[in-house]
């Protein structure tokens, strides 16, 4: 699915240059949930921008399901991203002024094929998010978590093989982070590849797989061995309200 | 369509801040109207000036006994201008194609049994019909045989017609110009009234040598009409002829003419007036509210871009391409400036109408302003719209994101 090797990033800003990533190598498979973690600095926002197709890197190797980035020129990446890539962000970036179903529907806009039941498939993805009575709802209406959870539905409207998420939980409280990471633990068991950038080792820890970062440079990876259960620790949340 | 729903989108944002859209309107909305009033009026004005033109003579030169400016009628005092002047007219000019000397005598008392009126009197040569393109509708008109025979014949003007006969056929009939009689040989057709308000149908045509002869005892002319072949020499024509006229009447210019030309040319220019310089100004204001909306436009829509970088870096995340980017912020541009077109149009016609209702100015409204107004929203859309969409385009989406 992903495969990065002596990955590097460079940026130049005047004559000062600044190597953000130093040579990073990983793949992930079709069907994992990663976490790929640092503390701030560390270039896992450069790193998550390039797996993004939003951001080109220096030098090394990308390739996205067999396609090597890299040579894309800008309008190929902008396919790339709509077809291949869902988008989850800390501050939801939805559209103000539009409804939910409305900002559901934003990326089909720019698919090659609109789908006759683009409206149709927009309102069941907010259903699977447990969003079905805040369809015309704008987001002003709606509670963080409630936002983050359009987001996620617009993530998954065009059927990306990857969804990639930077620091989906950082602006909400415990009770919502968890609700969005329970959203996140069901789409990885129906199949969907979840790659999720955080610096919070509570979040991290709900991944099948950690990637640390140290100084642009890969630290560790590893294998959780027992990921947490939200929905264990949304009872826990529960029975400590009562 | 993938560029329908991107259009869609630029549209769309309209409604977003309305105070701002019409903002970014009201340059195109008052130069739209302007344009819109100009086009109105000018047709308006073309119209009258046309009208004017025709019942003058589209191709008419009038050389009137008397001096002075612009289009007094023929002063009965003057005696200088001469059949010889017309003749030598004839002679020296090229490119007349009617000559047509004659006199001309207001308020002629006229008499048939018991009824009687006032009238003009016209004493013409048979050429007049011609030179006036101005025929009999019924009976016969003067002939070469009435000039030779000082014959005293007459044809009508209907306005003398129905004054003096009503409905009845004048035809044979006899009545007294003056204190000679004559016998009815034809009627005019009508003419109408002219801007003026002058009934150009109350008169009646004798033989120009009858004229001379018989009734008035003179062998001056008070006019001469003449048509030329070319419009577009009117005004030549008319040189030559006052150059004539001038070495003819031993008139060394500052010294006052005796005479007056008047062309179509000069009829045109007068029925003008001063609608050519109000237009300019019209044209102006038009040209500058255009302009100066279309950088109010361009400028908004730069704030409205900085504003929305994290809308268009999104989009960009999502999947739109640098022309999508592009193509959204030009058709909201575009839109912009085709609803403000909608609205000016709007304007301009209302304005007109009451332009037409309370200054009387001729106003013609037809289809150009509008298609006009189309191809100048268009351009002032597209013009001031690409700077502001190219930059949204450019934006790179991680800058946009962040």
């Amino acid at each position: 699915m992903i495969e990065i090797s002596e990955l590097e990033k460079t940026y130049n800003s005047g004559a000062v240059a600044t190597q953000v990533l130093k040579g990073i190598s990983f793949r992930i498979e079709a069907g994992e949930y990663v976490a790929i973690m640092g503390t701030s600095g560390t270039g896992k926002s450069t790193l998550m921008n390039i797996i993004g197709c939003l951001d080109k890197l220096t030098s090394g190797r990308y390739s996205l399901n067999g396609t090597e980035v890299a040579d894309l020129d800008d309008n190929a990446l902008s396919h790339l991203r709509n077809h291949e890539l869902g988008f989850v962000f800390q501050q939801f970036h939805l559209l103000s002024r539009a409804s939910a179903l409305k900002n559901v529907m934003l990326p089909l806009i720019y698919a090659d094929k609109y789908p006759e039941d683009a409206e149709e498939r927009a309102t069941k993805m907010l259903e699977s998010v447990g969003l079905a009575d805040r369809v015309n709802y704008r987001p002003s209406e709606l509670s963080g978590g409630q936002q983050q959870r359009v987001a996620i539905a617009r993530a998954l409207v065009t059927r990306p093989s990857l969804i990639l998420a930077d620091e989906p939980t950082g602006n909400l409280d415990r009770k919502s982070g968890l609700e969005i990471l329970d959203i996140f633990r069901q789409l990885n068991r129906q199949g969907h590849t979840i790659v999720m950038v955080t610096h919070d080792e509570t979040t991290a820890v709900h991944a099948n797989r950690i990637i640390r970062l140290k100084e642009g440079r890969v630290d560790s990876d590893q294998i959780v061995p027992e990921p947490m259960d939200p929905e264990q620790e949304l009872d826990l949340l529960k029975k400590e309200a009562q | 369509m993938r560029i329908s729903r991107i259009i869609g989108e630029g549209v769309q944002s309209l409604g977003a801040n309305k105070l701002r859209t019409f903002f970014m309107m009201a340059g195109t909305i008052v130069g739209i109207a302007a344009l819109t009033v100009i086009m109105a009026m000018g047709k308006g004005t073309e119209k009258s000036v046309m009208k004017k033109v025709n019942n003058f003579g589209v191709r008419a030169v009038m050389i009137n006994a008397g001096g002075g400016k612009g289009m007094s009628p023929p002063q009965e005092g003057i005696t200088t201008l001469r059949l010889e002047d017309a003749e030598a007219i004839r002679n020296q000019v090229s490119g007349i194609d009617v000559i047509s000397p004659g006199i001309q005598k207001r308020g002629m008392s006229i008499k048939a049994g018991n009824a009687q009126t006032q009238a003009t009197a016209f004493a013409v040569e048979p050429d007049f019909h011609d030179a006036w393109d101005w025929y009999v509708k019924s009976g016969e008109p003067i002939s070469a045989e009435d000039m030779a025979t000082m014959g005293r014949v007459c044809v009508l003007g209907s306005t003398v017609h129905r004054q003096l006969f009503g409905e009845a056929n004048p035809i044979g009939e006899s009545i007294q110009i003056g204190n000679t009689r004559f016998l009815v040989k034809g009627v005019l057709e009508s003419k109408g009234t002219s801007p003026m308000g002058t009934d150009f149908d109350n008169r009646v045509l004798i033989p120009l040598t009858t004229g001379l002869r018989r009734v008035f005892n003179q062998d001056h002319v008070s006019f001469i009409r003449i048509k030329v072949q070319d419009s577009k020499q009117l005004v030549e024509i008319g040189e030559q002829i006052r150059k004539i006229l001038h070495e003819r009447h031993h008139i060394k210019p500052p010294q006052e003419d005796d005479f007056a030309i008047v062309t179509a040319a000069d009829i045109a220019k007068a029925a003008r007036g001063i609608s050519g310089t109000l237009s300019i100004l019209l044209i102006a204001l038009a040209a500058l509210s255009l302009i100066v909306g279309g950088i109010v436009l361009m400028n908004i829509l730069l704030i409205s871009v900085s504003e929305r970088v994290k809308e268009i870096g999104l989009r960009r995340a999502l999947g739109a391409t640098q022309s999508d980017i592009f193509l959204q912020f030009l058709a909201e541009s575009l839109a912009i400036t085709l609803l403000g077109m909608l609205l000016g149009c709007a304007l301009g016609w209302g304005a007109s109408m009451l332009v037409g209702m309370f200054i009387k100015a001729p106003i013609v409204i037809t289809w150009e302003p509008f298609a006009l107004a189309v191809v100048f929203s268009v351009m002032v859309g597209l013009f001031f719209g690409i700077q502001p969409a190219r930059r949204a385009a450019r934006l790179k989406p991680i800058e946009a994101l962040r």
